[in-house]
Formats: C-alpha cells, sequence, structure tokens
C-alpha cells in the first residue's frame, strides 16, 4: 500500500488522528500508548507518525523512546523512520531537553553501542543545527 | 311685410316642406308648370331616362341565373380577397412578432443561464470550500475530543482496533 493509499484510507485517517491527538494530551500515560502501540507497529508510516509525535511533545520520557532504545525513533530498522526522527528533533525549537536525553545515552554504560554511536551523531547535527 | 314677417314666412316654407310641395306638378320636367322667361314650355326638353335606359349596354341580358351565382361567387371572392389577405398579412405580421418574442426570449434565457452558471460556479466554490473547512474542522474537533480522553483506558482501544483495522486493509491490499 503505498501513500496515496493510506491517505484515502479511513483507518489510516483515524490512526493518524489518534497519534495526533496522543500529540497534545497532557497526560503522561500518552507516552506509555505511543510506546507500546505506536512504536510497535509493523506499519513503517505508523511507526514513523509515532516517533515524530513523541519528539513533538518534547517530554524527558517520550525524546527517551526515541533515542535510547534499540530499534525505535533513530534506531529504527526503517531508514525513513530514523530520519524523519532525527529531522523532527533537528526541527525542534527547544533542544535542551533532546540534548539532555542524547548526552545521558552516550554516557551511559547500560546501552548499546549502536544506541550510543547514533545518538553521537544526532548530538553532532543538533549542535551544527 | 315687415322685415319680420318675412322672416317667419321664409323659414315656414324652409322647415314646412311638405306645404310647398303639395303644389309642384310631379311630370317629366319639373319646369313645365313654371314661367320660363314668359314661355311655357308645353314639352319635355329633358332627355327622357327611358331612352337611356334602351340604349344602355346591358350585361344582364344574356346571363344565366347559373352564370349570375358564379359572379356574384366570383366577385364575392374578389371581395374577401383582400380582408383574406390582408388577415394573412395581420397573421405573418403576428408570426413575425412571435418569432421576434421568441428569440427575445431564447436570448433573454440564454443570458440567464449564464449567469445561473457563474452563480452556481460561486455557489459550489462556497459548497467546496464549507466542506472543506467541514471535514478539517471535524477532523480538528475529532482530535480535540480524543486529546481530552484517559490514554489508557479510552484511547489505547481505540489505538489498537484502527491499526488492527489498517493492517487487515494492508493484507487485503496486498
Amino acid at each position: 500500500m503505498n501513500k496515496d493509499m493510506f491517505k484515502n484510507n479511513k483507518n489510516f485517517s483515524k490512526v493518524s488522528n489518534i497519534i495526533e491527538s496522543l500529540t497534545i494530551n497532557p497526560s503522561p500515560d500518552s507516552v506509555a500508548v505511543l510506546e507500546e502501540i505506536g512504536t510497535n507497529s509493523s506499519i513503517d508510516e505508523v511507526r514513523e507518525m509515532t516517533s515524530r509525535a513523541l519528539v513533538k511533545r518534547n517530554e524527558h520520557d517520550s525524546l527517551h523512546v526515541v533515542i535510547a532504545n534499540r530499534g525505535k525513533g533513530i534506531n529504527d530498522m526503517s531508514t525513513i523512520v530514523a530520519m524523519s526522527t532525527i529531522n523532527e528533533l533537528l526541527s525542534l525549537e527547544n533542544k535542551e531537553e533532546a540534548m539532555k536525553v542524547l548526552e545521558s545515552t552516550i554516557s551511559s554504560e547500560g546501552f548499546d553501542e549502536e544506541v550510543k554511536e547514533n545518538a553521537r551523531s544526532v548530538k553532532a547535527l543538533m549542535a551544527l543545527s | 311685410m315687415s322685415a319680420i314677417e318675412k322672416i317667419n314666412q321664409l323659414s315656414h316654407r324652409i322647415f314646412n316642406t311638405s306645404v310647398t310641395e303639395q303644389n309642384v306638378a310631379r311630370t317629366s320636367n319639373p319646369f313645365a308648370a313654371s314661367n320660363f322667361q314668359k314661355n311655357i314650355l308645353t314639352e319635355d326638353v329633358f332627355e327622357s331616362s327611358k331612352k337611356k335606359e334602351e340604349n344602355k349596354i346591358s350585361f344582364t341580358g344574356n346571363l344565366t341565373a347559373h352564370s349570375k351565382r358564379v359572379y356574384s361567387t366570383f366577385v364575392g371572392s374578389i371581395n374577401d380577397f383582400g380582408s383574406r389577405f390582408y388577415e394573412g398579412i395581420q397573421s405573418l405580421v403576428s408570426l413575425g412578432n412571435k418569432m421576434k418574442e421568441g428569440i427575445v426570449n431564447t436570448w433573454n434565457k440564454i443570458h440567464e443561464l449564464g449567469q445561473k452558471e457563474v452563480s452556481l460556479e460561486g455557489a459550489k466554490d462556497v459548497l467546496s470550500r464549507d466542506i472543506k473547512t467541514f471535514f478539517i474542522n471535524g477532523q480538528e474537533r475529532e482530535i480535540s475530543k480524543m486529546s481530552k480522553m484517559d490514554p489508557i483506558s479510552e484511547v489505547k482501544p481505540m489505538f489498537s482496533e484502527a491499526l488492527s483495522a489498517l493492517e487487515a486493509d494492508m493484507v487485503m491490499a496486498a
């Protein structure tokens, strides 16, 4: 199913609206729902939307999901999802929280080397932007 | 005789003609009884009207009754021809007027239709804009409504259900 078919799909519109609502929902439980359902979806477009939503929330927990988790956000297997998440991080007006999460991920011993390497690269991009 | 009496007598002669007419002789010569320069005309010097009738060429002398009917019909038809011709012209004029009215009405209709198309175009623009606004507003209303729901108890089941339906659509599309 290509993007045009997604745009005309009623269920895709519904999923998109739910993700949008969880982006602006003030409840911290929204991050848990996005992480549990959105980032684990088999559909790239849904994972992409979820990652961007988590970045837009610009909270420690939501940014931690897309930066420090293997296979999610900037570490996603899909290049489109990873690049889209990085682009959203670079588009943030307030990058303070994102930089804190990136630094903690890089300096922490408990994360994979691959995750640390990605965090290092994104941090460098954000410093330049 | 005074002037007033003369006027009365004259008016009596003018307005009461029956009295004077009784004295006039009814002959072929109206002046026979009159004194014409003191000579009384004893003979009828005027041409007789009967003689005229004898010399007059008669068109009806040799005509049969049938021919008379035919000619009268012919003459009647000639007389009718004028009226019929006039009526024909009148009908042509009325036909022309009707055609003119028809053309004018058609032109006005076309003009009205042209204006209606313009107005329909405007209405279409307004409707399409309103429909787009309606859908955008509807989407925004739905997002705003869901953003006030509890994420775990309300949004999460909806999210799971919608995602499952989308995955099923993808399987069908594949």
